[in-house]
């Protein structure tokens, strides 16, 4: 395991934000924490990071103590920030230069540029880059050293759609590369876009970890078939199908199940038998995590 | 060791062009005292200390020079740490292995040079347009001066880049700081007097008049209490002691 967080806890003053955090990240995947403004993802980040001890529980970065061994840490952990400036007349290939001399086997300069997509404006001050393009030249100087693993925090908020698509390919190239990355956002899209993992964080909670598809199923969400509607039933000269809670919305017909399998076969089997063809406009959805997320912050809503 | 040293003269060499690159700064830390030096200079040019056969400019120009040292490494310094923090660029540095005192250490060595570029620019200039030098055999006081006021200025301005809480704020809170005394030390103009006695004790125990005084005593034969030293060691002692009591890597 790249990151192991066993009972994370952590206090500020007489307040609770993390309340017992447990989750894993393994080599060479994309983790995502998710979770709403507060949910304590840049907290739980800067203990991974070893800027901050945690008040209670375990952590292991790399197989390292983020806080007693933070300059091996930081080594072999790319790490950018939510918001850091940069040395405001610096050049970008001179800053990305500059960064590789920290680094025991750093990348080479026209690589680092390529991964992040900034060869164009090498020769730029960077106090004129444009806010996706800085942030780009984040990701290339927390790559300099080559790391094992990249932490991110909340790498695209306040984009606008075109920064946002180019900072997820600089995210997809570093995925490439091998590397392991810890990502915060509370863009849904994002998550689904770049995770391979995502644990839900609320509250100081996780509430649940799995790839997109296993988050929504665990959210308890169904598959969603829907078809147009064929004309003889909508006229009542067939029946709907047994066993299948069709809801008949005017032009098309919508079902939601947990076996996607199963209802199709018992769907395509009715057409038949009724001779409906092959059902035009047949479309089979798989639950999306935008769904689930809004279910479970609904759900725990009316618990507090 | 000899990595560290790599490390320190990278970071001094960007720092160095980032300076150079900034018309602001470099106006201010290198072309203001210049320009006060040839204003003023002029203006006094002829004319010597009252009873003395000194030239006014011989001891304007050491007063200049410590006007330099002091813009250089405790305005420049101070103002460019707070720049730094404020802008979020130490915290950057947080995320890195690069020892902090590598980071710390490549900020002084460029302000040595740009303290260098500035004495060696109002020293000539001095020496060519009013033929101010320093006496024969006071080179090394000189330099020896120079040294201790960087080092005394450099430390006070980690000081003060700590107490300054905004980037906008920061060059004109380290100007405002040291502006009014160095002009009541009789930096600008040696015959400077009249004072009330009170503030002109309290001026006293500022490091700027010892730092011109020592500088002064290097071009010609004057007063020279011997805690001027003491004075600049105190306050590089003091100064010292705050700056590492007060760091923070990141604004708060």
């Amino acid at each position: 395991m790249a990151v192991r967080v066993n009972g994370l806890r952590m206090r500020f003053g007489g307040t609770e934000v993390l309340h017992g955090v447990d989750f894993d990240v393994r080599y060479g995947e994309v983790f995502c924490l998710l979770g709403p403004n507060g949910a304590g993802k840049t907290t739980t980040l800067e203990i991974l990071e070893g800027f901050r001890p945690p008040t209670g529980g375990k952590v292991q970065v790399l197989g390292l103590d983020p806080a007693a061994q933070s300059a091996r840490l930081r080594e072999r952990a790319g790490m950018v920030l939510q918001e850091c400036g940069f040395p405001r007349q610096a050049r970008v290939a001179e800053l990305i230069d500059l960064w590789r001399t920290y680094y025991p086997n750093p990348r080479t300069l026209a690589d680092l540029l390529g991964v992040v997509e900034l060869t164009e404006v090498r020769n730029t001050q960077v106090r004129k880059l444009s806010g996706g393009q800085r942030r780009r030249l984040d990701f290339a100087l927390a790559l300099a050293g080559d790391p094992d693993l990249v932490f991110l925090d909340e790498p695209t908020t306040g984009f606008d759609p075109e920064a946002r698509r180019r900072c997820w390919a600089a995210i997809e190239n570093l995925r490439r590369l091998g590397k392991t990355i810890v990502l915060t956002t509370h863009y849904l899209d994002e998550a689904e876009q770049l995770a391979d993992r995502i644990a839900i964080l609320r509250a100081g909670r996780i509430e649940l970890t799995g790839t997109t598809h296993e988050v929504a199923v665990r959210a308890g969400l169904a598959t969603r078939i829907s078809f147009t509607t064929p004309s003889a039933l909508r006229r009542g000269q067939v029946r709907p199908p047994h066993g299948i809670d069709l809801s008949v919305r005017g032009p098309e017909s919508v079902c939601h199940t947990g076996n996607a399998a199963m209802t199709l076969r018992l769907l395509l089997d009715w057409a038949r038998q009724n001779s409906l063809g092959d059902l035009d406009g047949l479309a089979v959805t798989a639950p999306r995590l935008e769904e689930a997320y809004l279910q479970l912050t609904r759900t725990n809503g009316d618990h507090a | 060791m000899t990595r560290t040293v790599h490390l320190t003269v990278r970071q001094a060499v960007l720092e160095q062009r980032s300076f150079w690159r900034s018309a602001e700064y470099a106006l201010f830390t290198f072309a203001f005292p210049l320009m006060i030096l040839l204003l003023i200079g002029a203006a006094n040019a002829g004319s010597h200390l009252p009873g003395t056969d000194i030239k006014r400019t011989t001891v304007f120009v050491p007063g200049i020079l410590a006007f330099g040292v002091i813009v250089a490494a405790y305005v420049n310094l101070g103002s460019k740490v707070a720049v730094l923090r404020h802008d979020g660029v130490l915290k950057r540095i947080r995320t890195t292995p690069l020892p902090s005192g590598a980071y710390i250490g490549g900020l002084l060595v460029s302000t040595v040079a740009t303290v260098i570029f500035i004495t060696a620019a109002t020293g000539m200039i001095g020496w060519l347009a009013f033929g101010a030098a320093p006496r024969p055999g006071e080179l090394l006081a000189l330099a020896a001066g120079l040294v201790l006021g960087t080092v005394c200025f450099a430390t006070l301005g980690l000081a003060i880049s700590s107490v300054i809480t905004s980037a906008e704020s920061a060059g004109s809170v380290a100007y405002a700081s040291f502006l009014p005394i160095a002009i009541i030390s009789g930096v600008f103009d040696p015959t400077f007097s009249g004072l009330p006695d009170w503030l002109s004790r309290l001026v006293d125990m500022f490091p700027v008049k010892a730092l011109a005084e020592v500088l002064q005593n290097a071009y010609a034969v004057r007063p020279f209490p011997p805690w001027n030293l003491a004075n600049l060691g105190l306050w590089t002692a003091a100064g010292a002691v705050f700056a590492v009591w007060r760091f923070r890597w990141h604004a708060t």
